[in-house]
């Protein structure tokens, strides 16, 4: 390991990885020296692989719906073909409905299968292509949830439900794959995400009001504080952690 | 005395559990047959004139031990995607029961498996810790309708006798035996009794101490 490229020569796939959070981790994976795969649906994903390229660091796009296990094949096919090899996952998409205020009364079949095809069932099309790749290099993944996964939420409902599953998921999986030598984590984020930064631009004193429930006093940085503990828990550094849900939210949530 | 609805009712676990609430002077109805059919689910409860409902998350079709990696669409929708789904059916129609009731108990009893992890059974503890993250937003949004929302959560082998070994890593119970069907169905009749009615959100781990954790 040399200096802060913790990550150099090792291949990580990041779904959702074009906006908000996930781009957050993309750039730090970068910055660690990982070739990274930046998965999305969309194509504003290569404007984060150009801002990696543009810093130095290497990385390719696949265009990635990871409710469309085909898709998901692909883009762990491109990390192994791209990086030489994948190391690790970052299971971080979710759906566009995420941030909606929800009853759970009210809800439809069709706002139940958004949430969970993307959350919950694209873990699992992301698990079970990467498997191979990770068994050869004892590699790594992680799923990102959040406090409502751990408390649940009485404004988002079903992100809490697919968020608390992905816990059971990451610890269920920390277990079955740990004989192969690959380690699953949670990560739990507080970090300025698109969604919350149009809540702030409608409501600037809500910046103000996190700032106070926090601890440290502020909103994170979706790559110098998330993404960049992240990359640490991608490394061979933290190759005895499994099964742990981290939060990475300044102290906000302590409940664990 | 409270009349609590058990579904799905067509589990070994659920007409075991229906027995041993009757040793506790419990009066138990079984909803059979197993839907996700919203409509079905109120109207049998209300035919019960149930005061709770009992949401049982887990059996043996759920917990059949394959590695993921071997577990294809279909058996990763039955054993870790149509349990939520039935669940969320439940609850709506509790939520719809109890709110023209004026209230209600509701009480989701899972698996400890989603806690501590398992292998070989992973879409089934990712449903079991869904369903409880589920049913803690329910506590927060349905409080104010007088609609309470617990958990009990119990060993696996109590749900599904079969797939008990994935959890053998386990600590043994701290107070020596395993934990017993009047175990769990006590922890359920006092989320169900007039003694817990400022308690929602809660889990109550019912297994003699072998999971400890939050």
């Amino acid at each position: 390991m040399t200096g802060d490229r913790i990550l150099a020569g090792r291949g990580v796939l990041v779904t959702g990885g074009a906006a908000g959070v996930g781009r957050g981790i993309a750039l730090a994976c970068g910055v660690a020296g990982a070739h990274v795969v930046v998965a999305s649906r969309g194509d504003n994903g290569r404007a984060v692989v150009d801002d990696i390229t543009g810093r130095g660091g290497d990385a390719t796009w696949v265009r990635c719906d990871v409710t469309v296990r085909d898709d998901v094949t692909h883009a762990v096919a491109q990390a192994v073909e791209r990086a030489g090899g994948l190391h690790a996952v970052v299971h971080n998409a979710t759906s566009n409905q995420s941030s909606v205020p929800h009853r759970l009364e009210e809800v439809t079949h069709e706002l139940w299968d958004d949430h969970a095809s993307v959350s919950l069932r694209g873990a699992y099309h992301c698990a079970q292509a990467a498997l191979p790749a990770l068994r050869v290099t004892q590699g790594t993944m992680i799923v990102m949830t959040s406090p409502a996964g751990v408390e649940g939420s009485a404004t988002l409902p079903l992100y809490a439900t697919v968020k608390g599953a992905l816990r059971g998921f990451a610890k269920g999986l920390a277990r079955e794959w740990a004989p192969s030598g690959i380690t699953v984590n949670v990560v739990s984020p507080l970090a300025f995400s698109p969604a919350m930064v149009n809540a702030i631009a409608e409501d600037p004193a809500m910046e103000e009001r996190l700032n106070r429930r926090v601890p440290l006093g502020r909103v994170g940085d979706p790559e110098t504080d998330v993404g960049a503990a992240v990359a640490f828990l991608l490394s061979p550094d933290a190759g005895y952690v499994t099964g742990q849900t981290i939060g990475i939210d300044g102290g906000h949530f302590m409940n664990l | 005395m409270t009349v609590v609805v058990l579904t799905p009712g067509d589990t070994g676990f659920a007409r075991d559990l229906r027995a041993a609430l009757l040793d506790l002077d419990v009066d138990p109805v079984l909803a059979e047959p197993r839907t996700t059919d919203r409509r079905e689910l109120r109207d049998a409860f209300a035919r019960a004139k149930g005061g709770a409902v009992v949401h049982v998350c887990g059996d043996a079709a759920a917990t059949v031990p394959a590695p993921l990696g071997e577990t294809g669409p279909e058996e990763w929708d039955r054993r870790g995607e149509r349990p939520l789904r039935e669940a969320l059916a439940t609850f709506q129609a509790a939520h719809d029961h109890f709110a023209a009731a004026g209230g209600g108990r509701l009480v989701l009893v899972t698996s400890t498996a989603g806690i501590s992890g398992a292998a070989s059974v992973v879409p089934f503890v990712a449903a079991a810790e869904g369903v409880r993250a589920m049913a803690k937003s329910a506590a927060r949004q349905w409080g104010e309708r007088s609609i309470t929302v617990n958990a009990v959560l119990v060993p696996l082998a109590l749900l599904a006798p079969g797939a008990a070994g994935v959890t053998s890593f386990l600590t043994p119970p701290a107070l020596g035996a395993p934990a017993t069907l009047h175990d769990v169905a006590a922890a359920v009749r006092w989320f169900t009794g007039a003694d817990s009615t400022g308690i929602t959100g809660a889990t109550v781990v019912a297994d003699g101490g072998a999971v400890m954790a939050p």
